[in-house]
């Protein structure tokens, strides 16, 4: 082995050796400013994150129409608008009202609503079938559903019967030119059959329409449609008796018996207030261990076809936010004709829960943080040491305290401006592998936290490069160089 | 020879291996503690979800349907099933009977208050005390079942006091529509009541009564019946076998029957509840339960997470001190090989010497861990963290993986070098 050789390969050994040593500090701080930047950034992530999974218990403020008002879908539109859109996870408009199944003589209580908006608001909400998405679909609560046994795919018939508004007149008195009359009657299988009548200037019939939809088409349902059986009726005065004024349908009987029995007993009051019947495919079961299980869902298109009004009770609003700005919020929304309340069971239980949850994340972060920087420091620590017989040596040669000192810091300094720097993004990817493992969604980036990361690193590599540093300046040089 | 040597080192060297243990302690508490708290996290959150009350509630098999459609309530023809008063204690007998956290029983009664307006009475338990033939005593009733309720005025309803029976709470709601106050006298019915309480409950109970169940049952005089009870129960999250089992228990193997009622799934406690109460139908409260499953879930990942980032870190960082320490000990090692010390017993030195450490360096940071556990425990959930056994070889075996990880490669890239480029001291 030549010198020359031999030189070379202690060069090269050398440089080697250094880099390897550099790349140890500079890994650790990377490990720091990592832990440092995924962990806040968690922290400051998580209640959001938290929130909005807490969304899973529903509503959270519902608005009212105030005392004296009436809550419609204008006003409600209008009252969200005050909301911030992003805040904001679902409103579901609810009326709710009661319907009659007049072929079990039921009653249900049917509220309308938009099932869009519901599965955002209650999504603990679980449907055996589907959603309705088009019209005159239903969902039927399971406890109805085991009642009456409908299934998902079975058709129901629900009767709307509005409230009366006069019942004063009879139906003799009502029969004068120009009024409008409706009334009903049992038909065929006891179900119900409508009629409603236009009478002309001398009270005679001028218009008649027929709603036999309860009946068998084939047989008593052909009497809305039938033109000669329609025809009879027109010109005549009330009351009819039948086979004097008109001839059955044949094979109607009882439903022709009906129309004329429900025209015989029309008022100028049902006319105002005709009970309307709709048949609904039921697309599916909804089980939810509360008492919406004794309800009936539709949509609230399908509800206002059949009621004729624009009306709302009450509207379900799920609001991503806390306590305090809940409050606000409903105390902005409250006015112009509506409530807004908030549903403590939500609210309170939510604040607490996420209290908890917060203060453990940040305990954990804390003790984490000083571990890891603690860590740090004593990697730092080992590698600045090794480096005595190096400080040593430039003393002999005269340098003095403080260019050693600086010399070093910045070494230590510049270490970590790189290792928190790449800390800084390597965090953030871990918080963001975290955040779409656990919560499904994205973080958000925090800009502030790049210049802290960095700095802390710079002042926890600095901090633990100077006590090594201190140690090795203060000894005397010919000891260090001679070894232990 | 080699324990002098290694005694040597760890005596002679203290302030370096001293340096070297400190680092393993913290990795190790990190672990310890971190990994506790991770596996008792579930149990401790669960916990915590029971501030949104019942997530299961008891009805009778036959009526439940009824009153809660046509709204007749108050003793109609229709609502003529209840269940048993003296069969409440039962709850505490089922096979998670420990899961059984509180639950409470109501009974309604429509009546007319002075001014003919209607009201809702609920009888029900406030802070009731039952004494088990299992020996074991609780309070059950409202007051732990609704803590979203605030009390604007007054105070809750205490059952121990003597006149319990003549006392109610009455909501927000309902107080201020009647301009009721705390310590006023009420007439339902035939019997004069005292105002103890108004409660702020942000819902439909903010227009109602409570009183006594007692009270309600002699008001109605439907004594020793409960109307529905609401249980409020700690609960593993769902999963595929419990839904199918929540179907149709029947329809399961005999061996995933017992997996499902040994598991403490609502529907299993659920099913458990129905076998001890006479004629009941008990169902979860979807709202509650669905989203409990969802939040603990969604926690224990993301504890799970953490704990693996710091344990990462923490590793990293051991191993490469531990690297640092060899390499800085590349003279010493040069001298032993360049007195013809063979390879093998060199590494057998060094390695035995760090391991010793790091065994140090662990027994101080299990203790450390233990420390952070409870500190994270107690500050954050106001109780214990239970010390899991399993974590301890864990912890060990990640502490002797790292450490070995961290030595063995820089032993090796140290032998590799001639001892007169080392002893040269190259830098």
């Amino acid at each position: 082995m030549t010198k020359r050789r031999m030189f070379l390969r202690m060069v090269t050994a050398s440089l080697l050796r250094r880099r390897s040593r550099m790349l140890i500090a500079l890994l650790s701080i990377g490990i720091g400013a990592t832990i440092l930047a995924g962990m806040v950034t968690i922290y400051y992530d998580v209640p959001r994150q938290m929130r909005a999974q807490m969304r899973s218990y529903g509503a959270n403020m519902l608005l009212m129409p105030a005392e004296g008002e009436t809550l419609d879908s204008e006003r409600l539109s209008a009252a969200l608008q005050k909301l911030p859109e992003e805040k904001l996870v679902g409103a579901s408009p609810y009326r709710y009202v009661r319907l009659d199944m007049t072929s079990r003589q039921q009653s249900f209580t049917t509220a309308g609503t938009d099932f869009e908006q519901v599965q955002k608001t209650s999504p603990y909400f679980s449907v055996e079938g589907r959603y309705p998405e088009a019209p005159r679909e239903i969902l039927v609560g399971k406890e109805i559903a085991e009642m009456i046994g409908v299934k998902e795919g079975s058709s129901m018939e629900l009767t709307w019967q509005p409230a009366a508004k006069d019942a004063s007149g009879s139906a003799e008195d009502d029969r004068v030119p120009g009024a409008t009359l409706s009334g009903s009657a049992r038909g065929f299988g006891d179900a119900a059959v409508y009629v409603t009548a236009t009478l002309d200037d001398e009270a005679r019939i001028a218009e008649l329409t027929i709603d036999a939809s309860t009946q068998t088409p084939e047989y008593g349902g052909r009497t809305a449609e039938d033109a000669l059986f329609l025809k009879q009726f027109i010109g005549k005065s009330l009351p009819l008796s039948m086979n004097e004024d008109v001839d059955v349908l044949s094979g109607a009987t009882v439903t022709s018996t009906a129309v004329v029995e429900a025209l015989n007993a029309a008022t100028a009051a049902d006319a105002a207030a005709k009970p309307k019947t709709t048949r609904y495919e039921v697309t599916g079961i909804l089980v939810t261990g509360g008492e919406e299980e004794g309800y009936v869902f539709m949509s609230t298109d399908d509800l206002q076809t059949l009621t004729g009004e624009d009306r709302l009770d009450v509207a379900e609003l799920s609001v991503s936010a806390d306590e305090e700005q809940l409050n606000a919020y409903a105390e902005a929304l409250t006015g112009d004709g509506v409530q807004a309340r908030l549903v403590k069971r939500v609210t309170k239980s939510e604040t607490a829960v996420l209290g908890k949850l917060q203060a453990l994340v940040f305990l954990v972060t804390v003790v984490v943080l000083i571990l890891t920087m603690i860590c740090v420091s004593t990697t730092m620590m080992a590698v600045v040491s090794e480096r005595r017989r190096e400080i040593g040596l430039r003393k002999a040669l005269g340098a003095s305290d403080n260019s050693i000192r600086g010399e070093f810091l910045g070494e230590g300094m510049f270490l970590g401006l790189l290792g928190g720097a790449l800390g800084a993004v390597l965090g953030f990817v871990f918080a963001q592998v975290v955040s779409v493992n656990v919560f499904n969604s994205s973080i958000t980036f925090q800009p502030l936290l790049l210049p802290v990361t960095v700095l802390v690193s710079m002042l926890i590599a600095a901090a633990s490069c100077l006590m090594p540093i201190k140690r090795a300046v203060a000894i005397d040089p010919a000891i260090v160089l001679k070894g232990e | 020879m080699l324990f002098r040597m290694i005694r040597g080192v760890l005596f002679h060297q203290k302030g370096k291996m001293l340096l070297i243990a400190i680092t393993i302690a913290l990795g190790a508490s990190l672990a310890t503690g971190m990994l506790n708290v991770v596996m008792d996290v579930e149990d401790k959150v669960n916990k915590e979800l029971k501030n949104y009350g019942a997530n299961i509630t008891v009805k009778p098999k036959d009526a439940s349907l009824l009153s809660d459609i046509y709204d007749v309530g108050d003793g109609g023809a229709l609502n003529a099933a209840y269940l048993r008063e003296d069969e409440l204690g039962k709850l505490k007998t089922i096979f998670w009977a420990f899961n059984i956290v509180d639950f409470t029983p109501f009974l309604d009664a429509q009546v007319t208050l002075p001014d003919g307006e209607g009201a809702k009475v609920v009888g029900t338990w406030f802070n009731h005390h039952l004494s088990l033939p299992t020996g074991e005593e609780l309070d059950a009733g409202v007051q732990g079942m609704r803590s979203w309720w605030e009390i604007t005025d007054g105070r809750w309803l205490n059952e121990a006091d003597e006149n319990a029976d003549q006392e109610i709470m009455v909501g927000a709601l309902l107080a201020e529509r009647e301009r009721w106050t705390v310590g006023e006298s009420v007439k339902l019915g035939d019997r004069d009541m005292t105002i103890v309480g108004i409660y702020d409950a942000g819902g439909d109970e903010d227009d109602q009564i409570f009183a006594t169940l007692d009270a309600v049952q002699a008001m109605t005089d439907r004594e020793g019946k409960v109307a529905s009870i609401e249980v409020s129960a700690l609960t593993t999250p769902d999963n595929d076998l419990a839904r199918r089992a929540a179907k149709n228990p029947a329809a399961l193997t005999s061996r995933d029957y017992e997996t499902w009622y040994c598991t403490a799934y609502v529907s299993a406690i659920c099913y458990q509840i129905q076998e001890v109460i006479t004629g009941s139908v008990a169902s979860a409260v979807r709202q509650v339960a669905e989203s409990e499953g969802t939040i603990l879930d969604k926690t224990k990942l993301l504890m799970i997470l953490i704990t693996a980032l710091s344990l990462i870190g923490s590793a990293l960082g051991i191993s490469n001190l531990v690297t640092a320490s060899v390499m800085e000990r590349a003279q010493e090692i040069g001298l032993l090989k360049a007195i013809g010390a063979k390879d093998r017993s060199i590494t057998g030195v060094v390695m035995t010497e760090i391991l010793i450490t790091a065994l140090i360096g662990f027994a101080a940071g299990y203790g450390m861990g233990f420390g952070f556990a409870q500190l994270i425990g107690q500050s954050v959930f106001g109780s214990a963290i239970e010390m899991n056994t399993k974590v301890i070889p864990v912890v060990a075996g990640l502490i002797a993986l790292v450490t070995v990880a961290g030595s063995l490669p820089a032993i090796r890239m140290v032998l590799r070098l001639k001892p007169a480029e080392v002893l040269h001291g190259g830098h």
